[in-house]
């Protein structure tokens, strides 16, 4: 029999020394944001019940996921989501909390992609979301909150996107479509693919709606697509969301990073289809696909009992250490700043002498070693510059 | 924004590499390295920022997914079969050809109750064609001549890329129904398609220009 003993699972990997102290870093930079905004964190289980990822939204495909049973024969899926579990917790533990409530978490996700995709099937992601609240107030704040984030992260560029589901949902909703062809064109959207779109809604004909359509995916780019868009947009309904939009926009780059900032009227999202408001995706520099992913679902908790609007959006925190990782001038694991040596009869002290420098505030490593000429090597070897040797009367310290 | 960023393209060697570089002849480029290329793999475009990168067509799509192309010309067939994430913005109107099932001549593959035997190449564009009729048929997957399937007799029917259908006849099959219209499609990054818009845009334009003016 084949064995697997040595391996990690496709899609899966063992994060050493500057990869981990990367994560790190950007998961404590983004912990510490959050809380400063007052944001509290939640831990949800990394197992829930299949259920919770299909209801007649059926939000995740199943393929998508990875399932398992528990004792008692029920299906259960590793969390491919932190959205999800949390509109859960809404709806149960926190129905009658006050509104709006704050609420961000970090932790990993699992998607089972194709096979040979070399994506990621388990990755860190931590984000916010704002249960409740105005409309108005909580969008510009989450995506504030998430412009800081793309700014944090110090790539050589980036790109924040902003957009509204809203646009493809009463538009799309017009059109008599099957659901089937409902999600089909929403792929075509998706993938800008405008031959695609063009031959699927081609037996419309000449309805306005149709054109609209097939139109959305190229408003994207500057201010300008506003302007654009006002040319093309059918009906007061669809020029309501793009006001909308527009001062969210204006509001946005009144807060700074102006030449950062686009629209894209096509931007439906890529996995998770339970937005229903404004969107949007942050993108850096050397990462082939978006680092950051949001917008607001104000169906979504509805479907665990309460009717309340939230917005939200996630980071791709393997994503942002790369990033990290790529702009390290220097290793970012740091090597300890002192070794400490002591003789097996004074191996006592050695601790005691260990745990005082530490306490100075220096990064100090215990030389487990049975003679000081082999403690000595092994400080030369990974670049520690001092060695401390301890004895019977004191200890004495050597610059290396 | 800084838009002097070499934009990278991925080419499917063979056929649709040829025709693109006719495009770019006619848009004006210097085509020259592109048409002289010896064994090199990656090659440039003088004066337009522009590396052309010559790959097997389903690794255009990897790269292309991966961002590490932004831009890739590669059929419709193989963006069926391999799938992805990536936007797919013009249909270059070359390499048109088809999907097609093909079966014995004058045999009907619907008829009878027992399920049916496809071989073919494709196994997903084959899967998704009968899950879309809601046909439960066993799909064996062959590397070489699938015209040689169904005369061996492990097959009812092949579902295969059909040109002029030529192979098709000299072996005694004859197509029995169209899967999906094929021509070449040019795919983008994601996010080099936010990040590179004006570079992208100005080439696509001018792609898409030469193009019609070929047609007239």
């Amino acid at each position: 029999m084949k064995r697997y003993d040595l391996l990690t699972p496709e899609g899966t990997r063992d994060l050493l020394f500057d990869e981990c102290v990367a994560l790190r870093m950007v998961e404590e930079k983004l912990r510490n944001m959050f809380l400063s905004y007052g944001y509290t964190e939640v831990v949800t289980p990394g197992l829930e019940f299949f259920d919770v990822f299909s209801l007649k939204s059926r939000y995740f495909a199943q393929e998508s996921m990875y399932k398992l049973t528990d004792g008692k024969g029920r299906l259960m899926v590793l969390r491919p989501d932190s959205t999800m579990p949390i509109a859960r917790l809404v709806g149960t533990r926190l129905r009658d909390e006050t509104f709006p409530l704050k609420l961000f978490y970090n932790q990993s996700i699992y998607r089972a992609n194709p096979k040979n995709s070399g994506r990621d099937d388990e990755f860190s992601q931590s984000g916010i979301e704002i249960i409740g609240g105005d409309v108005a107030h909580a969008d510009i704040e989450a995506l504030s909150i998430a412009i800081e984030v793309m700014q944090s992260l110090e790539a050589d560029d980036f790109r924040f996107e902003i957009g509204d589901s809203a646009f493809f949902n009463l538009i799309s909703s017009k059109l008599d479509l099957s659901e089937d062809e409902l999600s089909e064109i929403r792929i075509l959207v998706q993938n800008k693919n405008y031959p695609g779109l063009k031959s699927l809604l081609e037996k419309f004909g000449d309805s306005v709606y149709a054109k609209t359509l097939i139109q959305l995916p190229s408003l994207f780019g500057g201010s300008e697509v506003f302007e654009r868009a006002e040319k093309v947009l059918p009906d007061d309904d669809t020029r309501f969301v793009l006001e909308k939009l527009k001062t969210l926009y204006n509001n946005l780059t009144a807060l700074g990073v102006q030449d950062k900032i686009t629209v894209d009227l096509g931007l439906v999202s890529k996995t998770e289809n339970y937005y229903t408001g404004v969107v949007f995706m942050g993108y850096v520099e050397g990462y082939g696909m978006p680092v950051l992913t949001g917008g607001r679902y104000d169906k979504l908790i509805r479907d665990f009992g309460v009717d309340v609007p939230a917005t939200g959006f996630a980071v791709n925190l393997n994503a942002a250490a790369a990033t990290v990782m790529r702009k390290a001038k220097e290793p970012l694991a740091k090597r300890p700043d002192v070794l400490v040596y002591a003789d097996e009869t004074d191996i006592v002290k050695g601790i005691r002498h260990l745990r005082d420098i530490i306490s100075k505030g220096y990064t100090a490593d215990f030389a487990d070693f049975k003679c000081v000429e082999d403690a000595r090597e092994n400080a030369r070897k990974r670049g520690i510059l001092r060695l401390d040797i301890v004895t019977s009367d004191g200890f004495t310290t050597e610059n290396l | 924004m800084s838009e002097s960023k070499n934009l990278r393209i991925a080419l499917t060697k063979g056929r649709l590499e040829k025709d693109t570089v006719g495009l770019f002849e006619k848009i004006g480029f210097d085509v020259s390295q592109l048409k002289d290329k010896g064994r090199k793999l990656i090659l440039s475009v003088p004066g337009q920022n522009i590396e052309v990168v010559l790959a097997k067509a389903a690794d255009v799509i990897t790269y292309v997914e991966h961002g590490a192309c932004d831009i890739g010309v590669v059929g419709k067939d193989t963006i069926l079969e391999y799938g992805g994430k990536y936007f797919e913005i013009a249909d270059l109107g070359f390499g048109r050809c088809k999907f097609a099932l093909a079966v014995k001549k004058g045999t009907d593959f619907y008829s009878g109750y027992g399920v049916k035997t496809v071989a073919t190449k494709y196994t997903n564009v084959t899967r998704n064609f009968f899950e879309h009729k809601k046909m439960d048929v066993d799909i064996v997957k062959i590397e070489g001549s699938v015209e040689l399937a169904p005369l061996l007799g492990i097959a009812d029917g092949i579902v295969d890329i059909v040109e002029t259908g030529t192979t098709l006849k000299e072996n005694g099959l004859e197509v029995f129904e169209d899967v999906v219209p094929i021509s070449a499609r040019l795919i983008v990054n994601t996010v080099s398609m936010k990040l590179k818009k004006d570079a992208i845009d100005n080439l696509v334009e001018k792609m898409v220009e030469a193009l019609e003016k070929g047609e007239n």
